[in-house]
């Protein structure tokens, strides 16, 4: 491979056994028998005369080039590679886009960025971000200018609730042309952005473009951060500089932003460490700012030197592992115990009563910014900081303690809340076997058991989940041992549908071995959602296979919206919540060249999990487990316990 | 027709409609497990709840509903936030469909109501919790059809 490739593709491809495989898989029924032999006569018919699906050879072409940056002298750099340039100096990790706004992704690419293509620009953002919630890292989407940056919306604003730094990027048109209606696709962009973004441009002196990059980095870069919005009119993409002299603030980027770190007062750690001191049962809401921070280790030092529990919070799971003795994310009955909570890196930040809390319990905050100490939730403390500057300073002033009496009762709680998901999934798997269709509780279990029970290294494979009826049972049993484990896909702005795409951003941030990611290099994701999820990120598994980006998708497929027991008491709104049953998305996941396949029992989704991940390893192929379930698992009255809906912070929790 | 084309067809056809009928039978069975220890309606309208209605069960209630009624019937039980589910008014028990009694409404929160409130029996695993969550609850009510408060 050439200095800076990425990888590619590989050979041309093709995806083996997957009729086979159908057929086996679905020769549970005699019903599903016979639709396999009337589909099996149908390929023999048609086979010869349809080509298979291929990677093309110029993706692969493509995919080897050498990076070669726009350059001073001759014609001239242009205006979208002045700004491709400094993206790569500031390490922007990876584009994702749809084409349009071609001038600067054309650019970006040419200048060594990390670029992968789609199929929606909606699925690009949810990538970017997805790669971002995996390794903290800033990344970009891009897309056309009106249609391609409003179907973007959905993912941006759950990007802003997830305070991701993602760079959204879109071209607009000609200044020439603002309020004319000139030509097609017209719109004003940055307020359609308004409220989902930390900053934002419209471009508009063409020797500015280095100076305005320098504020998107600067915002995404330092404090909290959340989306930076830039759209380029033509004018500005397309100048021409021939000596750097025509642009203004052209410096480096130590002269534009600093890499400098706020540290806490000693005295407002000391006022924190006398309150640990007087507490029985200390508890750190760990949230994203401590992964974003990259502040793991420090937060563990000082947890273990004085027996501090800790729960986790934010998009991005396991910057501290479940399975410390001190970790209260799989204890939720622990959580009302505890006498001081400290909020450290939780940007999101609840109110009283939101989180499960005495409502008495004592407060410290820590956050970078002193404007949203206070805002609320009454503190005891509030410390303008950044996590990691904290942390280190707490690990080092707090005295070596032992709380026995606590960490028994975090035990305790861990084994009740163990007790309580397995006597779900008994339950479950008396549904499953009585009906032939998996319960949600069983898929969980069982994708659980295959991630950390069997063959496979715990700490290895990146998941995420989506869904309604399935994230309320895959919150509960998916783990996170090590930083950029688990991605909350709907944390926060509880979007249903862009999970699957941000996990193809995850597996391109372990292709890559990004950050946390790299010592599990290649390895594929796994991502549990629903079919109301697919609809919106079926089709970029086009892209996850094009890229070799081993996804596995385990789809929940229940014929319906999750929530259609909110029709019960509207008969004539029934047909509202529901699909036709019985779609088979494995089928239109083979139709756009990954693999596919079909289950509606344990033992085949055990087996169908194993063929995945061989066919991930072997040829860095993504499939989709199509799990037929039936609507009624949602139902309490019919198949109890229906949903139950998952406490917070911690495991399972979706909301701040 | 010939006739083995017309013993394969017959022949499917019968595959197909036994397992229709499989499926539709699967689909019209719901949970009847032996764990089911779901309280009849009938056994639940002649419950008499041994926690008193007092000010210091409805604190606890309180702190129990906090903790997992919320997200769907919000801080004031008036379910005016639709993210989750099409919940009930707890403030209005004139249009409850499974019933008012103070054993009902504790069937209701212990066994679930319906196809969307889900049961709490293995979340709140103590009786008392689930009685001190059913004062609460009525405790949400208007003022004239709350019970009386005991000393």
């Amino acid at each position: 491979m050439k200095r800076d490739a990425q990888p590619t593709g590989g050979k041309t491809q093709q995806p083996d056994a997957t009729r086979r495989s159908f057929l086996l898989s679905s020769a549970v029924g005699a019903g599903a028998v016979v639709a396999g032999v009337v589909e099996n006569a149908r390929a023999n018919t048609s086979a010869a005369s349809i080509p298979s699906i291929v990677i093309p050879k110029e993706i692969t072409e493509s995919l080897a080039q050498e990076p070669k940056p726009g350059e001073f002298g001759g014609r001239g750099i242009t205006g979208a590679e002045v700004f491709a340039n400094q993206c790569k100096e500031e390490n922007l990790a990876a584009l994702f886009c749809c084409p349009g706004n071609y001038t600067v992704i054309n650019a970006i690419a040419a200048a060594g960025v990390p670029s992968y293509g789609g199929r929606t620009e909606g699925a690009m953002a949810a990538a970017a971000d997805g790669f971002s919630r995996a390794t903290g890292e800033v990344t970009a989407c891009s897309g056309t200018e009106g249609p391609g940056l409003t179907h973007m919306i959905m993912n941006i604003a759950a990007a802003a609730s997830a305070r991701t730094p993602l760079l959204v990027l879109a071209s607009n048109m000609q200044i020439a042309g603002d309020d004319r209606e000139t030509f097609i696709q017209t719109g004003y962009q940055q307020p359609i952005t308004s409220g989902m973004k930390k900053y934002g441009k419209r471009l508009i002196a063409p020797d500015r473009v280095w100076e305005y990059g320098g504020y998107a980095f600067r915002n995404l870069k330092s404090g909290v951060p959340g989306p930076v919005h830039l759209d380029f009119p033509g004018e500005v993409a397309r100048a021409r500089f021939k000596e750097p002299s025509e642009l203004k603030d052209y410096y480096t980027k130590d002269k534009y932003r600093t890499e400098s770190v706020m540290h806490p007062d000693p005295a407002d750690v000391k006022k924190a460490v006398e309150l640990i001191n007087k507490a029985e049962r200390p508890l750190l809401i760990a949230g994203q700012g401590v992964f974003q921070g990259k502040a793991w280790d420090a937060l563990l030092a000082a947890a273990e030197k004085n027996d501090l529990a800790v729960v986790t919070s934010g998009p991005t799971r396991g910057h501290f592992p479940d399975d410390h003795r001190l970790s209260l994310s799989l204890a939720p009955d622990a959580l009302s115990s505890a006498d001081l909570v400290i909020f450290v890196g939780q940007y999101c930040m609840p109110s009283p009563g939101e989180y499960r809390f005495n409502p008495d319990v004592k407060a410290i905050r820590v956050h970078p910014q002193p404007e949203d100490l206070g805002r609320n939730w009454p503190l005891e403390v509030g410390i303008v900081s950044s996590e990691r500057s904290f942390l280190e300073a707490l690990a080092s002033e707090l005295p070596q303690r032992k709380r026995e009496s606590w960490v028994s009762e975090i035990s305790a709680a861990k084994d009740k809340y163990d007790k309580f998901i397995n006597d779900q999934y008994a339950l479950g798997l008396k549904h499953s076997q009585k009906t032939e269709h998996l319960h949600p509780a069983v898929l969980c279990k069982e994708v659980h058991d295959f991630l950390y029970k069997g063959d496979i290294d715990p700490k290895q494979t990146v998941t995420g989940w989506g869904g309604w009826t399935i994230g309320t049972y895959a919150g509960r049993w998916l783990r996170a041992y090590r930083p950029g484990q688990e991605i909350v896909c709907a944390y926060q702005y509880g979007a249903i549908g862009p999970d699957v795409a941000m996990m193809i951003g995850a597996s391109a941030a372990v292709q890559q071995g990004v950050g946390p990611q790299a010592p599990y290099k290649g390895a594929p994701t796994v991502c549990v959602s629903s079919d109301a999820g697919i609809a919106h990120s079926l089709f970029d598994l086009d892209t996850a296979v094009k890229y070799k980006l081993p996804t596995i998708a385990v789809i929940y497929n229940n014929d319906c919206w999750g929530m259609w027991p909110a029709a019960t008491s509207s008969a004539r709104s029934m047909h509202l919540y529901l699909f036709q049953q019985n779609l088979r998305y494995d089928k239109m996941a083979e139709g756009i060249g990954a693999r596919g396949e079909y289950v509606r029992t344990d033992a085949e989704l055990r087996e169908a999990l194993k063929r995945s991940f061989e066919a991930a390893k072997k040829d860095g192929m993504s499939t989709l487990i199509n799990c037929q379930a039936l609507k009624e698992f949602t139902s309490a009255g019919a198949y109890p316990p229906g949903v139950s809906l998952n406490p917070e912070p911690g495991c399972g929790a979706v909301a701040h | 027709m010939p006739r083995r084309t017309l013993l394969c067809t017959i022949a499917m056809l019968l595959l197909v409609a036994v397992s229709s009928a499989l499926t539709i039978g699967t689909r019209a069975v719901a949970a009847d497990d032996d764990t089911d220890d779901r309280i009849s309606l009938e056994d639940a309208k002649k419950l008499k709840s041994p926690v008193p209605y007092t000010k210091e069960s409805i604190a606890r209630g309180k702190v129990l509903y906090r903790r997992d009624c919320t997200e769907c019937h919000g801080a004031d039980g008036k379910s005016q936030v639709d993210v989750i589910a099409n919940a009930t008014d707890l403030t209005d028990p004139e249009y409850w469909a499974s019933g008012i009694s103070e054993g009902e409404v504790y069937r209701s929160i212990r066994d679930g109501a319906g196809d969307a409130m889900p049961p709490f029996k293995d979340k709140v695993s103590k009786d008392e919790d689930l009685w001190d969550m059913t004062n609460f609850v009525r405790s949400l009510w208007p003022e004239s059809a709350r019970p009386k408060l005991a000393e």
